[in-house]
C-alpha cells in the first residue's frame, strides 16, 4: 500500500507537467491583428461614464463615439455622431443634429434619447462617475449630480422610489415629483440657509438622516433615502417614505430631446470648449436597453456590450489582451481602415520597449527615461520616435498655511534658486522645456505669464530680507514626493540646488500613491511633487484649481482678486477678452508663487514607420479610427515633421 | 489519518479567520482608500462609490458583512479597482497562468536541482562539484530581474531566439519558466548536496558498498531517497510562492498572472482584491504544508500521523 502511494508520485507529477503545459498553450495562437499596441495597465472597465485614465481614454475612443469627435491632428472638434450644431448668440444654448445613419453595434438606430439617457446616467450620483464634473457646463447638472446634498427648499425634485434589491441594478426605480418643502436633520430640525449650506458641504454627512419634506401630488410626504435591500427589510417611520435618492427634477436640467435626431443643451456660462468635451470619452453615450437589460457592470462584459464606434470588442483576456474588430454597423466604416486592433495590458514600460524593439507591437507610448537618451541619440536619427511638448506641467506645492512658506519672499527665493535648465538637460534630455508658468505653453491665443527667471543672488537676498540670512533659522524643509524613481532623483536635485543655492536644510519624503493623495489633500507636507495634465485644450483647467479652497488646490492658498477673475473669465462670453482675464489671474498667481513650475512633459511614442494617419498633438491623443498602414512607406510621416 | 485530516481541516478555519482578521484591520488602518484620487472626488459621488462596498458603514459592521461573504457564500466580493469583474472572475483568471507557470518552473528547478546536487555531492571536492556551487550561490544571490535582465539581452537581442514577452505559446513560457525557477533549482541543489552528503556517510552506505553494490545505485537508490526529505520540506512553502505568481517575473515577461496583485492590489487600497489574494495564498500555502506532511509519511515509514 505504501509502496504503490510512493510509485504514484512520479505519475503525479508528470500529469502536473502535462496539464500544465496544456493549460499555457490552450489560447492557441491567434493570428496578428491588423494593429497591435501598449495600452498600458488594464482599462478599469469598458463603462464611459465611471472611468478616468489615459489605458481607458484610448479604448473608450475605440468602441464609442460622442456627438463631436475630436481631429486626429488638431484636436478640433468635429462633427461625430452630431453632423452638425447651431449655436445661439448668447452662447448658452447647442442644438445638435443627429445624423440619421448613426447605429449601435446591434444595427438599432442611435438617438437623441440615447444621449439624454446616457448623460443622465453620467450625472446620476449614483453611477457614481468621478469625471462627472466634466459635464457641470450644463445647467443644473451640477446641482442635479450632487443628489440630495444639493437640493434646497423651493427646488423641483424627482424622488426615485426604492426597486427590488434582487433586480436589475441599473434599472430606475418609479418616480414621483414635486417640490421641496423643507429638510430636516437627524434631530428634527429643519435646516435653513447657511445651516443647511454648511451641512450639506460636510464630506461626512449620512444622507440617510436628513428627512425631505416634499409637496407632489398626494399633498406634503416626507422622504427619507435608504438603500434598496435596507427599504425592503424594514418598515419606515411612522408617516415616512423610503427613497432610492432625491435629486434636482431632471427637467430643471439644461437638457432636452427636440425630436429622434436632436437634442438641445442649455449652458450655466458660454464655454468655449464645450464642443470639445463633447467628444471626450466621458460624455460618451451608452445603449439604454443594453445597461438595463444586463445590469451594471455585466453589460460591459463583451458577449453583452452594444456601443457606436467605429470598434467593437472581439475578447477581453484580463491583464493579457483585448482585441477589438471594426464596428461594420459604424457610420462612418469606409474610412476606418483597421479591421482589427490589439491592446496589450503590459505596464512595465521596459517590457513595452523589449516588446516594440523585437517587432511584436506597432505603438509604444512611453519609453524608459534611460532608453529615451539612448534611442534620441542613435545615429543616423531613428525615424520612430519624435518627442513633442504636451499640455502637462511638473510643479512643486507650497503649503502656505505653514511657517515659513506663507511668506511670498521666501516662496520666490525657493524658485529662483532653482537651475530648471539642468534639470531638463542634463537630467531629464528627452527634450522636456523649462517653464516659468503653470499654463504650457503652445494654447492658441495665450501666452502664460511668467514667474521671475533663476536669480540666486536675487533669492538670496529675499531669504534674507524673510529673515533668514544665509538660510539661518529656516526649519529643515520637506520634499514629498509619490514613490518613483524620476520623482525621487528630481527632488534629489532640488535638494541639492537649495542646501547649496540658499544654504537651507533640506530633506526628502516619499510615499507611495494612496498615501501621497491623502497626505497632499490634508496638506500634510511642506513642499510637495505634483503633475497636472489638462483636461481640454484651454488655460482654465490649470488655473480654476488653484482657486481660494478648490478641491484641488492642496497649498492653503486663496485670492479674492483670483477667485474674481477666474469667475469672471466664467461667465464672459468674449473669447478674446476671457484669455486676457485668465491672463490677469495666472500674472497674479505666477507673482504669488503658491506653487514652483520646472517643466512641461514631453510624449514618448514610438510609432513603427508604416503607421499613417498618427500626429503628435499636444494632448497626446491619438485616435485609432484615423490610423492606417502604409506597408511600402510612400506617403510622408507626419509623425516625424519637424524632427531634424 | 482522518482524524489528522479533521483537525488540520480545523485549523485551515482558524487560520483562514485570524488571516482575514488582520488583514482586514491592516488594510483600513493605512492612510489613504480606494477612492481617493489625486483630483477630488466630489463628495456625493464618493459617497456612493463607498456605499457600493459597503465603506460607509461603521467598521465592525463592515467585517461582520465581509466574514459572512467571504466564509459562507465564498464571494470575495467585487473589485474595487478593475470595476468590470469580480475578485473571483479575477483570480480564475489569473490562477491557472500562475500555476501552470509555477509548475512548469518547479518541475525545471527540482529535475535540476536534484540533479546538479547528486553530482555535485557524488563528486565532492572536484571542480564541477565547486562550478556547481558557485553556480548555486550566484543563482541564490542573483534577483529574479537580473536573471530576466540577462536572459532577455542573450536570448532575445543579441541571439534571437525567444519572444521578449507574453502567454500562449511554449516560446513564451521558456525565459520565464526559467527566469522563475532558477533560485529555486540553486537552493534545491543546496539542500540536496548537503542532506546527500549526510546520507553518504552513513554506516549502512559503507555496507551496501562493502556487499558490492555499483557506486551509482549506492547514489541514486540508497543516498537519494533519505537525502530527499529535506528537499521535501524547502518544496512545500516553496511551491505555494511559485505558484501563486511572482510579481518580478510576470510584470517583465507581461504575464497576465496573479502575481501582480499581491503588490498592486495594497497600493490601489483594492481592499476586496488583495484579501481576496491573501486569502488565496494562505489557502495554498496551508495545503502545500499538509502535503508535504502526507507525503513524509510516504516517504519515511518512520514518521506516524498524528
Amino acid at each position: 500500500m505504501r509502496l504503490e502511494g510512493r510509485s504514484l508520485f512520479p505519475w503525479i507529477a508528470g500529469a502536473a507537467i502535462l496539464c500544465s503545459i496544456g493549460w499555457a498553450l490552450n489560447r492557441g495562437q491567434l493570428p496578428p491583428a491588423d494593429f497591435t499596441f501598449v495600452n498600458g495597465t488594464e482599462v478599469k472597465s469598458l463603462d464611459p461614464a465611471i472611468v478616468t485614465g489615459q489605458p481607458e481614454n484610448r479604448m473608450i475612443n475605440a468602441l464609442f463615439e460622442g456627438l463631436t469627435s475630436w481631429n486626429p491632428e488638431t484636436l478640433v472638434p468635429e462633427p461625430g455622431v452630431a453632423e452638425r450644431w447651431d449655436v445661439s448668440d448668447d452662447l448658452l444654448t447647442y442644438t445638435f443634429h443627429l445624423r440619421k445613419d448613426a447605429k449601435w453595434s446591434d444595427g438599432s438606430p442611435v438617438t437623441a434619447h440615447d444621449f439624454i439617457y446616457s448623460m443622465r446616467r453620467f450625472l446620476d450620483p449614483r453611477t457614481a462617475a468621478e469625471y462627472s464634473y466634466q459635464a457641470w457646463y450644463v445647467k443644473n447638472a451640477k446641482k442635479y449630480s450632487g443628489g440630495g446634498r444639493a437640493v434646497r427648499p423651493g427646488d423641483n425634485v424627482e424622488v426615485e422610489l426604492n426597486v427590488d434589491p434582487d433586480g436589475v441594478n441599473s434599472i430606475r426605480g418609479k418616480l414621483v415629483r414635486g417640490k421641496l418643502v423643507s429638510i430636516e436633520d437627524k434631530a428634527g430640525k429643519e435646516l435653513t440657509d447657511d445651516n443647511l449650506i454648511r451641512a450639506a458641504a460636510d464630506a461626512a454627512l449620512n444622507i440617510e438622516d436628513w428627512t425631505f419634506v416634499i409637496a407632489t401630488e398626494a399633498g406634503e410626504e416626507r422622504f427619507r433615502n435608504a438603500d434598496d435591500a435596507s427599504a425592503a427589510s424594514n418598515e419606515p417611520a411612522e408617516g415616512e417614505r423610503f427613497a432610492r435618492q432625491i435629486l434636482l427634477d431632471l427637467h430643471d436640467v439644461g437638457m432636452r430631446v427636440v425630436d429622434d435626431h436632436t437634442i438641445e443643451f442649455q449652458l450655466e456660462n458660454p464655454t468655449p470648449y464645450f464642443l470639445t468635451l463633447l467628444g471626450f470619452y466621458p460624455l460618451f453615450p451608452v445603449q439604454q436597453k443594453c445597461v438595463e437589460t444586463f445590469g451594471s457592470p455585466q453589460w460591459t462584459d463583451v458577449e453583452n456590450i452594444v456601443c457606436n464606434g467605429p470598434f467593437k470588442p472581439e475578447f477581453r483576456r484580463l491583464r493579457d489582451r483585448t482585441r477589438v474588430v471594426k464596428n461594420e454597423h459604424y457610420w462612418n466604416r469606409d474610412n476606418v481602415k483597421l479591421n482589427s486592433v490589439d491592446f496589450l495590458a503590459v505596464e512595465s514600460s521596459t517590457t513595452a520597449l523589449n516588446l516594440y524593439l523585437t517587432g511584436e507591437v506597432d505603438w509604444i507610448y512611453d519609453v524608459p527615461a534611460a532608453a529615451l537618451r539612448t534611442l534620441l541619440a542613435e545615429q543616423p536619427p531613428r525615424d520612430d520616435i519624435n518627442p513633442v511638448p504636451l499640455l502637462n506641467t511638473y510643479f512643486y506645492l507650497l503649503n502656505v498655511t505653514r511657517k515659513p512658506f506663507d511668506d511670498v519672499r521666501v516662496r520666490k527665493a525657493l524658485s529662483m534658486a532653482i537651475d530648471r535648465e539642468e534639470l531638463t538637460e542634463e537630467f531629464l534630455g528627452a527634450g522636456e522645456i523649462p517653464t516659468y508658468s503653470l499654463v504650457p505653453p503652445g494654447l492658441p491665443g495665450y501666452a502664460p505669464p511668467q514667474c521671475p527667471q533663476e536669480n540666486v543672488v536675487e533669492a538670496r537676498r529675499l531669504l534674507a530680507e524673510a529673515g533668514f540670512p544665509g538660510g539661518r533659522g529656516f526649519p529643515t524643509l520637506e520634499i514629498l514626493y509619490n514613490t518613483h524613481e524620476q520623482h525621487q532623483s528630481i527632488a534629489q536635485l532640488i535638494r541639492d540646488q537649495w542646501r547649496n543655492n540658499l544654504g537651507v536644510k533640506v530633506r526628502t519624503r516619499n510615499e507611495e500613491w494612496a498615501t501621497f493623495n491623502s497626505s497632499q489633500r490634508q496638506l500634510n507636507f511642506d513642499v510637495s511633487r505634483r503633475g497636472w495634465i489638462g483636461d481640454y485644450a484651454d488655460p482654465n483647467t490649470f488655473l480654476d484649481m488653484f482657486v481660494s479652497g478648490g478641491e484641488n488646490n492642496c497649498t492653503g492658498w486663496g485670492d479674492a482678486e483670483y477667485d474674481k477673475l477666474i469667475a469672471a473669465a466664467a461667465v464672459e462670453p468674449d473669447p478674446a477678452k476671457r484669455l486676457d482675464l485668465l491672463h490677469q489671474a495666472e500674472t497674479i498667481l505666477m507673482d504669488e508663487q503658491p506653487i514652483i513650475p520646472f517643466y512641461n512633459y514631453v510624449s514618448k511614442n514610438m510609432v513603427k514607420p508604416n503607421i499613417r494617419g498618427f500626429y503628435n498633438n499636444i494632448q497626446d491623443t491619438h485616435p485609432l479610427s484615423a490610423l492606417w498602414i502604409d506597408a511600402e512607406e510612400e506617403t510622408p510621416n507626419p509623425f516625424m515633421e519637424g524632427r531634424e | 489519518m482522518i482524524n489528522f485530516i479533521g483537525k488540520r481541516l480545523f485549523w485551515l478555519l482558524i487560520t483562514m479567520w485570524a488571516v482575514f482578521t488582520v488583514s482586514f484591520i491592516l488594510m483600513r488602518s493605512v492612510p489613504g482608500g480606494p477612492f481617493d484620487r489625486e483630483k477630488a472626488v466630489a463628495p456625493e459621488i464618493k459617497r456612493n462609490l463607498e456605499r457600493r462596498y459597503n465603506l460607509d458603514k461603521p467598521v465592525l459592521v463592515q467585517y461582520g458583512l465581509e466574514l459572512q461573504r467571504v466564509f459562507l457564500h465564498g464571494d470575495l466580493g467585487h473589485c474595487m479597482n478593475i470595476a468590470d469583474a469580480s475578485v473571483n472572475y479575477v483570480i480564475r483568471q489569473g490562477l491557472p497562468i500562475s500555476a501552470a507557470l509555477g509548475i512548469l518552473a518547479m518541475t525545471f528547478a527540482v529535475s535540476f536541482g536534484v540533479l546538479t546536487g547528486v553530482v555535485a555531492a557524488a563528486m565532492r571536492g572536484s571542480p564541477l562539484d565547486i562550478g556547481l556551487r558557485l553556480a548555486a550561490t550566484a543563482g541564490i544571490a542573483l534577483p529574479n530581474f537580473v536573471v530576466a535582465g540577462i536572459c532577455i539581452l542573450l536570448f532575445v537581442f543579441w541571439i534571437p531566439l525567444l519572444p521578449a514577452a507574453g502567454w500562449g505559446s511554449l516560446s513564451q513560457l521558456v525565459l520565464p519558466a526559467f527566469c522563475l525557477g532558477a533560485p529555486y533549482a540553486a537552493e534545491v541543489a543546496r539542500i540536496t548536496r548537503t542532506s546527500m552528503l549526510d546520507a553518504l556517510s552513513h554506516d549502512y552506505i559503507r555496507t551496501a558498498r562493502a556487499k558490492g553494490v555499483s557506486r551509482t545505485r549506492v547514489v541514486l537508490v540508497h543516498g537519494l531517497r533519505n537525502s530527499l526529505l529535506p528537499v521535501v520540506s524547502f518544496l512545500g512553502p516553496a511551491v505555494a510562492g511559485i505558484l501563486t505568481g511572482s510579481l518580478i517575473v510576470e510584470q517583465i515577461f507581461g504575464i497576465p498572472g496573479l502575481g501582480v496583485y499581491f503588490v498592486k492590489s495594497a497600493l490601489q487600497r483594492d481592499y476586496t482584491l488583495s484579501m481576496g489574494v491573501v486569502l488565496l495564498y494562505t489557502l495554498v500555502l496551508y495545503t502545500m504544508n499538509f502535503l508535504v506532511d502526507l507525503s513524509y509519511a510516504y516517504l519515511d515509514p518512520r514518521v506516524e500521523l498524528e
